[in-house]
């Protein structure tokens, strides 16, 4: 390589302060901190109402581009159609630098920008596979959704590595696309405890709970596989044993139905639907929470757990995915999946035995520092950065 | 000259009218000595061969299943633009222009503009609007969102009628100088072809770009 610093182009469609879903913190601090450790990092997304097109972020050079210009029948033909944008203005990009050494890819909604990028300039791909269809679908049952597949099938084939964040989902991947298990790489995402510590809750709580009830937290969309209700589920058989306040944070298509099934079976008063929250208030609340609870039934990683673990909030979680591997016996709690009683189980125990709950957080925050730091993180994957520029530098393209 | 010609139909795969006029066009140019790639699609024929004396490189969606002729195209741009960078870096990093031939490539020729600086021109056979009837839903939208893009992006557009020009102008706002007429019936269409490749190609030269 004729450069010292390795040159990075990643592509994702969602980077701060556009937030839909894990993929736009785990880019931010994945750049953030590669940018620290020597790489240079371009970040190309879309656009995002008062953010600039252009600026430096955290060290990253963060470039917006034009995303709803062009008319869109559906979701994924919207996906294409800002690809072809990305990909357009991301070679302009990519040409006024002098180049890229590599280009990094998340998830299938970038996958025909990152594929036509490799290939104009020669220079090998990454891809990061947070998710996958047949996860979140739990199947496929239409063309719409066999052709989010193929995208991701073809991204993980074009990719020189494929990186997953969990060993769920790197067996998950190698399964569904059948790739050989040397192409795949685990590094997991991570959590800065940095930012949980200098949080002052003081008169913050009470907005929330009365003193006399404990607080129990979810966090993340509404949607079938986050198993919000099972939680709503469990709640009657935790309030026989503890007086708690239940809180949802987060928005989604089940939204309806949830409140709809509250009401059923006459709790609206001890469940608190908050919808989206800013990262400040979230944070705060993560703080105060008695317990955090991921009843999800599908789940690649599970970065919610991770947060919770880094605001000391104690974890109740169900035992799939990527949540198996995150939390261990000894820094949270493992429920079984789809199943209200054992989760009201869970929860009971930690919210009914103080000593318990607090040995958890101070276990939990220590294996956070420990092994899900950025820095950490950010290291792993500069090494899978410069394998492949050595591999490269032998190859025909080169 | 070595000119990369990409539509999404050449034979054997015949769809409309496009394919023979690509035919005529390729082969003609490469008998002139224009040194002639097209690329295009076939459901299963793939790779590259010699058929009267122009180089046609065949490539296939890598994804099969799809929800409409949009999705469909802007999965197989990618493997366009691959041929066309193959061409491009076997070809000492030379391809003098690109000639998209209505919207489906456009995405690719675009890239390559950007990445390679590849000029290239965009004939059109046909419109949307033409071809839907002035339908508007957002299928309709997007696909002539594509067309605006090639109509931007585009160092010329090629017209085969005087009415086809007429349309181009008045639908996407084309100024006439940027539009040329060459109706595929005259005697000397495809030398008049050349001629305007030549003309972007002096552009560029002399842009210095």
């Amino acid at each position: 390589m004729a450069h010292d610093e390795v040159r990075v182009m990643m592509l994702t469609w969602e980077y701060p302060p556009r937030i839909i879903g894990g993929i736009s913190p785990h880019v931010y601090y994945l750049s953030k901190y590669l940018a620290k450790n020597g790489a240079k990092v371009y970040v190309i997304t879309c656009d995002f109402p008062g953010a600039s097109q252009h600026e430096t972020i955290e060290g990253a050079e963060v470039f917006r581009i034009s995303s709803y210009k062009n008319p869109a029948p559906d979701f994924a033909s919207w996906v294409y159609l800002m690809n072809m944008n990305m990909q357009k203005e991301a070679a302009a990009i990519a040409k006024d630098l002098g180049g890229v050494d590599i280009f990094h890819a998340h998830d299938w909604l970038v996958a025909t920008a990152s594929i036509g990028l490799k290939h104009v300039f020669r220079k090998p791909l990454i891809a990061t596979i947070h998710s996958t269809e047949i996860g979140r679908r739990n199947g496929l049952h239409s063309d719409y959704e066999r052709m989010i597949h193929e995208t991701e099938a073809w991204l993980t084939y074009e990719a020189w590595r494929v990186i997953c964040c969990s060993n769920y989902m790197r067996d998950h991947v190698k399964e569904i696309f059948q790739l050989p298990l040397d192409k795949l790489d685990m590094i997991p995402n991570g959590v800065e405890t940095r930012e949980y510590e200098e949080i002052d809750t003081s008169d913050f709580r009470m907005k929330f709970a009365l003193p006399e009830e404990k607080i129990v937290l979810f966090v993340g969309r509404l949607v079938y596989e986050k198993g919000v209700h099972i939680l709503i589920n469990a709640i009657p058989k935790i309030l026989e044993k503890v007086n708690a306040k239940f809180i949802i944070v987060g928005d989604g298509y089940m939204r309806e139905n949830l409140l709809e099934l509250v009401k059923k079976i006459g709790l609206a008063h001890k469940v608190l639907f908050t919808g989206f929250l800013d990262d400040k208030t979230l944070k705060k609340l993560q703080r105060c929470a008695d317990v955090s609870v991921v009843p999800s039934l599908f789940e690649p990683f599970g970065i919610v757990a991770l947060e919770a673990m880094a605001a000391k909030s104690p974890v109740v979680v169900s035992d799939t995915g990527g949540l198996s591997e995150i939390v261990e016996h000894d820094t949270g709690v493992k429920v079984y999946p789809n199943n209200p009683d054992s989760l009201a189980w869970g929860i009971t125990r930690v919210l009914l035995d103080e000593k318990y709950a607090n040995w958890l957080r101070e276990n939990a925050y220590k294996k956070v520092r420990e092994k899900y730091s950025w820095e950490k993180i950010s290291q792993q994957t500069k090494k899978v950065y410069l394998e492949v520029l050595n591999q490269y530098s032998r190859a025909y393209w080169a | 000259m070595l000119v990369v010609i990409l539509s999404w139909e050449y034979p054997p795969r015949i769809v409309g009218l496009l394919s023979d006029y690509v035919k005529e066009l390729s082969s003609k140019l490469a008998k002139m000595g224009v040194k002639t790639y097209t690329v295009t699609y076939h459901d299963s024929i793939t790779g590259e061969v010699k058929e009267d004396e122009v180089i046609v490189y065949r490539v296939t969606n890598p994804v099969k299943t799809h929800i409409s002729v949009l999705t469909w195209t802007l999965t197989l741009n990618q493997e366009i633009a691959r041929a066309a960078a193959n061409i491009w870096y076997r070809e000492n990093r030379q391809v003098d222009v690109v000639d998209v031939q209505d919207w489906h490539f456009v995405p690719a020729a675009v890239t390559l503009k950007n990445a390679l600086h590849i000029p290239f021109v965009y004939t059109v056979e046909s419109l949307e609007d033409h071809r839907s009837y002035g339908a508007n839903s957002p299928l309709n939208m997007a696909i002539k969102s594509v067309e605006q893009l090639g109509m931007n992006e585009a160092e010329k557009v090629i017209a085969k009628s005087v009415w086809m020009a007429q349309e181009i102008k008045r639908i996407y706002n084309v100024p006439m100088r940027k539009i040329k007429v060459v109706t595929p019936k005259d005697e000397t269409w495809v030398e008049e072809i050349l001629r305007i490749y030549r003309s972007v190609i002096r552009k560029r030269i002399s842009s210095g770009s």
